[in-house]
């Protein structure tokens, strides 16, 4: 009986390391909640400069490119109007293209009030899984300056944060890769 | 009769005597003589491993300490013909890793200057970039800066937090992302904290910390 009690303890007690070493720091959790968050405000710019008429073709192109490397692979940005109860679902660069084709002379999008809904869990994958919601203000404006079209939308992107180990200059660097996945749309309003 | 067997006794004492001690000195001497010649086998012994051991790299002695070695060992000036032959091989060695290590140094020393110089001119590039005015103007600095890097596709480290010497990255990025980056977003919140260079004086790869 000794012995079972003196072996339950030794595992108990690796295993209580092992998830110690699992854990991270408030500082370090901190570090990668910032992050996290810091990808989705820089989201918001690469919408921005896409959707603007202003934005040389050649330009958004290589946004386009940069918003891409944001996601996963798979992910799919939701559409809403307030013409409509249907949500599309678009690969990113099909979304971005969409947006810089839109059909007004001049648009304006400002994502504002963005923060975590779900705090970034650890899942048993070691892979930190979060949820962070923007609100985006559309506005679209004819040839002559006339808002034709607003809307606001509540979006929730889930994020992905997991530390991964890439080669530079003969070093492993470790680091936390973070990438968006679908941004559903949850809510459109016409304030 | 009396007065002649004191005297007899007398010169056998004082025969005795003399005797005595010259037997007692040429034994110490003797001696000190044996001692001398260990203590001076100790010492080539000693030596030999000694300079031997600089030789084949199997001390782990600093630099200043294999050379204050060599010294001593030159003090006790042996005149040894196997000694002399280490000495000359070991300056000769020491005198090479002298000149690596100065060497070594100076362009450690070089590369902070550089870095300190680099670093400043790198940080102002970033707010230029940042607080351009058109799109041009940002391309043409970012240009600018690209000139500095050994190609654009450079290597560029971004650390988010540092905790207790260790280092928490985002995604490492190449340079011309990252100063295309700093363009987009109009924004500059990292700064310099490592650079490194290549044989051209072109930065190869660059650390960036969260300001």
């Amino acid at each position: 009986m000794k012995k079972i009690i003196a072996t339950l303890a030794f595992v108990m007690c690796f295993a209580g390391i092992a998830l110690a070493q699992d854990e991270l720091s408030f500082e370090r959790k901190q570090a990668i909640d910032s992050l996290a968050l810091e990808k989705v405000r820089d989201l918001s710019k690469y919408v921005k400069i896409v959707g603007s008429k202003e934005t040389p073709f050649s330009e958004a192109n290589r946004v386009i490119d940069r918003a891409e490397e944001l996601f996963m692979s798979d992910a799919e940005i939701g559409v809403s109007s307030l013409g409509s109860n249907q949500i599309t679902y678009y690969r990113v660069r099909k979304y971005f293209e969409h947006l810089m084709r839109l059909n007004y002379d001049r648009v304006e999008i400002e994502w504002y009030n963005i923060e975590y809904v779900s705090d970034l869990q650890r899942q048993p994958d070691g892979t930190y899984v979060g949820v962070i919601t923007v609100f985006q203000t559309f506005r679209g404006y004819d040839q002559e300056g006339n808002l034709v079209y607003k809307d606001t939308t509540k979006k929730d992107i889930t994020v992905y944060v997991k530390r991964k180990e890439t080669q530079i200059g003969g070093r492993t660097i470790g680091f936390w890769d973070v990438l968006l996945g679908d941004m559903r749309v949850k809510e459109t309003t016409n304030r | 009769m009396k007065s002649k067997i004191t005297t007899i006794m007398l010169v056998l004492l004082a025969a005795f005597i003399t005797l005595g001690g010259t037997t007692s000195c040429k034994s110490k001497k003797r001696l000190a003589k044996e001692a001398a010649e260990a203590e001076y086998k100790s010492k080539v012994e000693q030596a030999i491993a000694d300079l031997n051991a600089i030789l084949d790299d199997e001390t782990l002695w600093t630099l200043e300490e294999k050379e204050a070695r060599v010294q001593t060992i030159k003090d006790w000036n042996l005149q040894n013909a196997e000694v002399d032959d280490l000495i000359f091989q070991v300056e000769k060695k020491l005198a090479r890793e002298r000149a690596q290590r100065d060497e070594e140094e100076r362009r450690a020393a070089q590369e902070r200057e550089q870095a300190a110089a680099v670093d400043v001119v790198l940080g102002r590039n970033f707010n230029s970039i940042a607080n351009a005015g058109s799109t041009s103007q940002a391309n043409r600095v970012i240009n600018e800066t690209l000139d500095m890097f050994e190609s654009p596709n450079t290597p560029v480290l971004l650390i988010i937090k540092q905790n207790a010497g260790f280092n928490d990255y985002d995604r490492p990025t190449t340079i011309e992302k990252y100063l295309n980056y700093v363009k987009d977003q109009k924004k500059a919140s990292e700064k310099v904290h490592d650079i490194k260079y290549n044989a051209n004086g072109k930065i190869n790869e660059l650390e960036l910390i969260k300001k």
